[in-house]
């Protein structure tokens, strides 16, 4: 009984958790205009694409007769081949996403799970099918896969650094990595190349807080990382900035070769800034990947 | 006790601690802070990087700074610092304090006594005999002990007056009574006057002399004068520094009759100048109430001035010498008399002996050649009281005997029969013209018309005081208003007619203008001394030294000479003296008063009035200390990460501002406000039921939402309104769900409801029971609706027509359902002249916005949403019931689109016209 009152009481609280995201991903996503997902090519669709004479093998049921009624020859109207398209969503879940500096920021974790929300949004209202990475949220369509996706990233995890999730990844689906990729750099290198195996072409996206950046620390300081796993004390943390900035860069760069070796796109996002440039960026780098 | 840069210590020995205030730095700066933990996803990036020195960061210099002031004040506190500590520098012998006390010091005399009492205290203290002395009111000084004249001290008052050579040799020979040498301490007012010089040798000779006199300018008002239309108020100061602007407030009676500011003018100072000229032009009513005039916020018996009778609105007794003339207006002999009084001067109408009880100011006499015998007594002593006895001569007088032989006493001279006519066509030569007037004339400076001719006149006959008493002459000489005293009074003569017959003299501003001098003369004159001489007057109020007004009891009358004189002292106080029916006003300052500031000699040290008292400043140092390490204990929590600095700015704030219950109100009207207009706000009126309002809230939630999702309308929050007490004029739409038991609105919140309906607001009346009886019978809904509708301003009602532009501002639609699909939804009547347009859906309706919407479709409960969104309340079964949901939120944007854009959609019907116009 008490169990019973308790899960349903905590469940609620989640559930209450879930439609503010879910609203803000969807007025977020509605500043944005769907784009053409037509392939430019004959086939299964909805759209009209041009009417053909008819040939041998066609048959009868697909010729057009209000086109054939003009002339003596046959038509058959093509439709545009219109598919969709699988996309895999990780979204890291990880303590040291659950970081902001300023009590004005929201923590990175927010703001990755709102720009994949508002992307799965948009992806579902353009027909594709949208999932996440792994066995737990394969993909599907329809509006009850968003409610799907925001339940899942409702939940945090424990760790402090949470590594890509790859396994069951599609064979050439496309994939959304969203992450502060600050956790160990040969997982992701793991998770890049494994889908690149497979013809999983995608983007990964580093969100990363302002202070993160700039690193305006100063003085005696222990350093420790959100879930208390790593810490790391200095005397001077103003010596160490441009040593920090130096391996962050070299961080970017490494994470950007990796991305230029398998064929994906790396885009960089900071809480501070307005997350409509990155859901249109994010946006256009899955159309531009799908043309 | 030590004295150090003019603070005093009274443990001096502590200041030493100072000294380790460097070694404290220094140790300070050795202990490395605390370190500060810090949560930092980026660790895994500084993972093995090395310090360079193994030095850590040093605490701020600042910081240190902080806790180094925090220890110096808290040394400095504890060895007890006093600010302006007593020195020992007066003597241990008698001490004389000489006080102006006049009315110059009385502005700050409270300072004065502070002063005094300190000094009293330090004379008391070194057990000094003590004397005072009063310059102003001289009595044999006494030395007391220092004790005894300070229970004195509140009795010592300033005098309205300063002191003068007769009081200060009255002092001089008070001062031989004492023996022994003195120090003197001279609390002077920094006014200059006669005999200073005298006194102050004759107490150097005693002992040393301080003096003690303020720095500020000394300002007074010199009385008011009536000149050219308007009260001239002049102020003069002691010394001609820097530019300064003094207000002038003209105190007076309302028609109240209470006592209030009736008028202020400011005057301003010049650089270098002493004096300050204001003009007051006020009406003549208004002035004849104010009774003094006043220096703001200086509180002395120079800052006021008393008014007396010659601001006073004139009582004008007008006599003809023929009234038979009745209908014939203009050529009435008092014509322009009265046109020229009637601004300033009020009539008192009558015969001549009905009107000298009233007594009049002024009595006019046009033409009047023969008065009986008991007119005749009763003139000249009105006269002689002060009365003006203005005369204009004519045919009768120059046809009778008056003053013929010898001089009528109501004649100023002597006049020869029968006048002369000049410029007519009978007559020799032209008419002639005015010669300016001399300087002893009252109405010198006044510029004389070319074009005001005299023809006839009557002529003064050449005795010898003639040209004392012509005022005004011809061109040739001959007298053309003639004057002389009589008594207090005066009798004044012209030698024309008060009408145009004779010359063009009435016709002219001149004419005006002499009669206003004349008026303000005669009050004026009463100064002077010949006019007073022998008469006693008796002091009815008089004024104290800080200008406080009080009743003069039985003060002893003054002699007329001595009241000329206007040399205030003892015997002669200001205030407002009496005299019959004339008042007169007796000003600490006279007209030519000039304030010169006092010069000391070099040898004689002048000081400031302020003598500080001792001020022990060790608490506020410690405090100042304390307040420092709490600084200090918050910013060093705050450097270690352990104290959102915020929160304990927060925190502070929160305990030192207590934020008074008084603003609650107002405070929360201005958020009700701010609230409401910040943002677009859809509202609904509260009903009382609990249950009604929430979903009345949740459907406007609902909807508010749907609006922001689909248009460019992007409402608030919701919020409900209390008809009663919160302002409705900020809301375009009002959601009043009817319930059968909500208590109707009160009389105002009605006028409100109409106000806000006329200025365009919309009330969409919800009964929330589909309807099911149409409107009124059954349905206690229905009945409740007309109870609440019945006061309001609604005009004729129709449903829904099929092309209101509702059904069209926003979606297309053909019905309008809530919960409930009723049957009609009522808007205003479109007016019966509305035509179909050809080719269009639709008719050419007016423009506006239909103040109410009435239906029963509950379309709060289709709309309402809980928090998350999510529809509260079932409407129909399935998929049709999401459709009606779904249309129930489009009536809601189409209502919510017609309130913010009218007849918008309806202008459409335009469109051929428009069309056509552009040739299309």
């Amino acid at each position: 009984m008490n169990a019973a009152l308790s899960l349903r009481e905590r469940s609620e609280a989640e559930a209450a958790r879930l439609p503010p995201l879910l609203a803000r991903a969807e007025h977020l996503a509605g500043t944005v205009l769907l784009g053409d997902h037509g392939r430019r090519r004959a086939g299964l669709g909805d759209d009209f694409w041009q009417y053909r004479p008819a040939q041998t093998g066609d048959s009868k049921r697909m010729i057009d007769h209000r086109r054939s009624a003009r002339g003596d020859q046959q038509y058959v109207r093509e439709r545009e081949w219109q598919i969709a398209q699988s996309v895999m969503l990780w979204v890291d879940q990880g303590a040291s996403m659950r970081f902001s500096s300023d009590k004005n920021l929201p923590p990175k974790a927010d703001r990755a799970r709102l720009l994949g929300l508002a992307t799965s949004i948009l992806l579902v209202r353009g027909g594709e099918r949208v999932g996440l990475t792994g066995t737990t949220l394969p993909p599907r369509r329809g509006n009850a896969q968003i409610i799907r996706l925001a339940e899942a990233w409702s939940k945090d995890e424990a760790e402090d650094y949470a590594p890509p999730e790859h396994r069951a990844m599609i064979p050439h689906s496309r994939a959304v990595f969203i992450s502060d990729f600050l956790g160990d750099q040969d997982e992701v290198e793991l998770a890049l190349t494994k889908a690149a195996d497979r013809g999983v072409r995608g983007v990964l996206l580093q969100v990363l807080d302002p202070k993160e950046e700039t690193f305006p620390y100063r003085g005696r300081t222990i350093f420790e990382s959100i879930g208390g796993s790593l810490r790391h004390e200095t005397l001077k943390a103003g010596d160490l900035r441009e040593r920090y900035l130096d391996r962050l860069a070299r961080r970017k760069d490494s994470l950007l070769q990796l991305c230029r070796a398998t064929g994906w796109q790396l885009g960089l996002h900071h809480t501070g800034d307005s997350a409509q440039a990155a859901l249109l960026w994010l946006y256009r780098a899955l159309d531009g990947g799908t043309r | 006790m030590t004295v150090i840069a003019g603070i005093g210590f009274t443990a001096p020995w502590i200041l030493l601690g100072l000294l380790a205030l460097p070694v404290l730095w220094i140790i300070l700066r050795a202990v490395p802070p605390a370190p500060i933990r810090r949560l930092f996803p980026a660790v895994t990036l500084l993972l093995g990087l090395q310090d360079d020195e193994s030095v850590s960061d040093r605490t701020p210099w600042w910081l240190l700074l902080l806790r180094m002031l925090a220890a110096a004040a808290l040394i400095i506190g504890l060895a007890g610092p006093v600010l302006n500590p007593s020195r020992d520098e007066t003597g241990t012998g008698p001490l004389l304090l000489v006080f102006d006390a006049s009315w110059a010091g009385a502005s700050d005399w409270s300072r004065r006594l502070n002063l005094i009492d300190t000094q009293l205290t330090e004379a008391g203290r070194a057990g000094q005999p003590v004397a005072l002395l009063r310059l102003s009111d001289p009595e044999p000084p006494v030395f007391q002990s220092a004790e005894a004249w300070r229970s004195r001290l509140p009795g010592l008052m300033p005098m309205p007056w300063q002191p003068d050579a007769a009081l200060i040799e009255m002092a001089l020979s008070s001062l031989d009574t004492l023996e022994g040498g003195f120090d003197t301490h001279w609390f002077s007012d920094a006014i200059d006057y006669d005999g200073r010089e005298q006194l102050l040798p004759a107490l150097q000779a005693r002992g040393a002399v301080t003096v003690f006199q303020t720095d500020a300018p000394i300002i007074g008002l010199l009385p008011a004068r009536y000149e050219d239309g308007a009260i001239q108020l002049t102020a003069t100061r002691s010394r001609p520094d820097g530019v300064q602007s003094v207000t002038i407030l003209a105190q007076g009676r309302d028609p109240a009759g209470n006592m209030r500011m009736l008028q202020s003018a400011t005057a301003e100072f010049a650089e270098g100048e002493t004096q300050a000229q204001t003009a007051l032009s006020l009406p003549s009513e208004l002035r004849a109430r104010i009774t003094r005039f006043e220096l703001q916020s200086l509180r002395s018996a120079g800052a006021i001035t008393l008014t007396d009778d010659s601001l006073r609105r004139r009582e004008v007794a007008l006599i003809a010498g023929n009234r038979n003339r009745e209908g014939l207006e203009l050529l009435s002999p008092l014509h322009y008399l009265t046109q020229v009084l009637i601004p300033t001067a009020d009539f008192v109408d009558g015969t001549l002996l009905e009107v000298l009880p009233a007594k009049p100011d002024v009595i006019v006499l046009a033409d009047v050649a023969t008065l009986s015998g008991q007119e005749e007594a009763e003139l000249v002593e009105w006269i002689e009281q002060g009365g003006l006895l203005l005369r204009f001569a004519g045919p009768r007088m120059a046809a009778s005997d008056l003053g013929r032989d010898e001089e009528d006493i109501l004649l100023p001279v002597r006049l020869r029969s029968g006048g002369r006519t000049v410029g007519g066509a009978m007559s020799w030569g032209e008419a002639k013209g005015l010669a300016p007037f001399a300087e002893t004339s009252p109405f010198h400076g006044l510029s004389v018309p070319e074009d005001v001719t005299v023809t006839t006149q009557v002529m003064a006959q050449p005795d010898p005081n003639l040209a004392d008493r012509a005022i005004a002459s011809l061109s040739d000489g001959t007298p053309l208003v003639t004057r002389k005293a009589l008594g207090l009074g005066q009798v004044v003569l012209f030698h024309v007619t008060a009408d145009a017959e004779w010359s063009s003299l009435p016709l002219s501003g001149l004419f005006v203008e002499m009669l206003d001098r004349l008026a303000v003369a005669s009050s004026a004159k009463a100064r002077e001394e010949a006019q007073l001489q022998g008469t006693t007057w008796a002091p009815a109020q008089v004024l104290d030294g800080f200008g406080g007004l009080s009743d003069a009891g039985n003060l002893a009358g003054i002699d007329g000479v001595l009241l000329a004189s206007g040399e205030i002292g003892p015997d002669l106080r200001p205030g407002i003296y009496e005299n019959g029916k004339q008042r007169l006003a007796l000003n600490v300052l006279s007209e030519e008063a000039e304030l010169s500031p006092a010069v000391w000699p070099a040898n004689v040290p002048v000081r400031g009035q302020q003598r500080n008292r001792e001020t022990p400043l060790g608490g506020p140092l410690l405090s100042f200390a304390l307040i420092l390490l709490v600084i200090d204990v918050i910013v060093s929590l705050a450097l270690s990460g352990r104290l959102g600095l915020a929160r304990a700015a927060a925190l502070i704030l929160g305990a030192v501002v207590a934020s008074p219950q008084g603003h609650a109100q107002d405070g929360a009207e201005t958020g009700f406000a701010l609230s409401s207009t910040n943002e677009l706000v859809l509202a609904h009126v509260l009903t009382g039921d609990r249950k009604v309002d929430d979903v009345a809230l949740a459907g406007l939630r609902g909807l508010s939402d749907t609006l922001f999702y689909r248009t460019s309308v992007e409402p608030a929050a919701p919020i409900g309104v209390d008809l009663e007490r919160d302002e409705l004029a900020f809301f375009p739409l009002l959601y009043w769900p009817v319930t059968p038991d909500q208590p109707l609105p009160s009389d105002e919140a009605y006028s409100k409801l109409n106000a806000y309906l006329r200025s365009g607001g919309m009330i969409l009346f919800d009964t929330r029971d589909a309807d099911i009886a149409r409107f009124g019978t059954a349905s206690p809904n229905g009945r409740k609706l007309q109870q609440l509708a019945a006061p309001l301003d609604i005009p004729p009602l129709e449903p829904v027509p099929r092309d209101h532009v509702l059904t069209r501002a926003f979606y297309l639609l053909q019905d309008f359902p809530g919960r409930y699909v009723g049957p009609e939804v009522w808007v205003e009547a479109a007016p019966p002249d509305a035509q179909q347009i050809e080719g269009m859906p639709f008719r050419n309706l007016n423009d506006g916005v239909t103040p109410v919407v009435i239906g029963g479709n509950d379309w709060a409960s289709a709309w309402a949403v809980d928090r998350n969104g999510q529809a509260l309340l079932p409407v129909g079964r399935g998929y049709a019931g999401e459709r009606q949901r779904e249309l129930a939120h489009r009536f809601g944007v189409n209502l919510v689109m017609h309130v913010l854009t009218g007849n918008y959609k309806s202008d459409q019907v335009h469109v051929p016209a428009l069309l056509d116009r552009l040739g299309q």
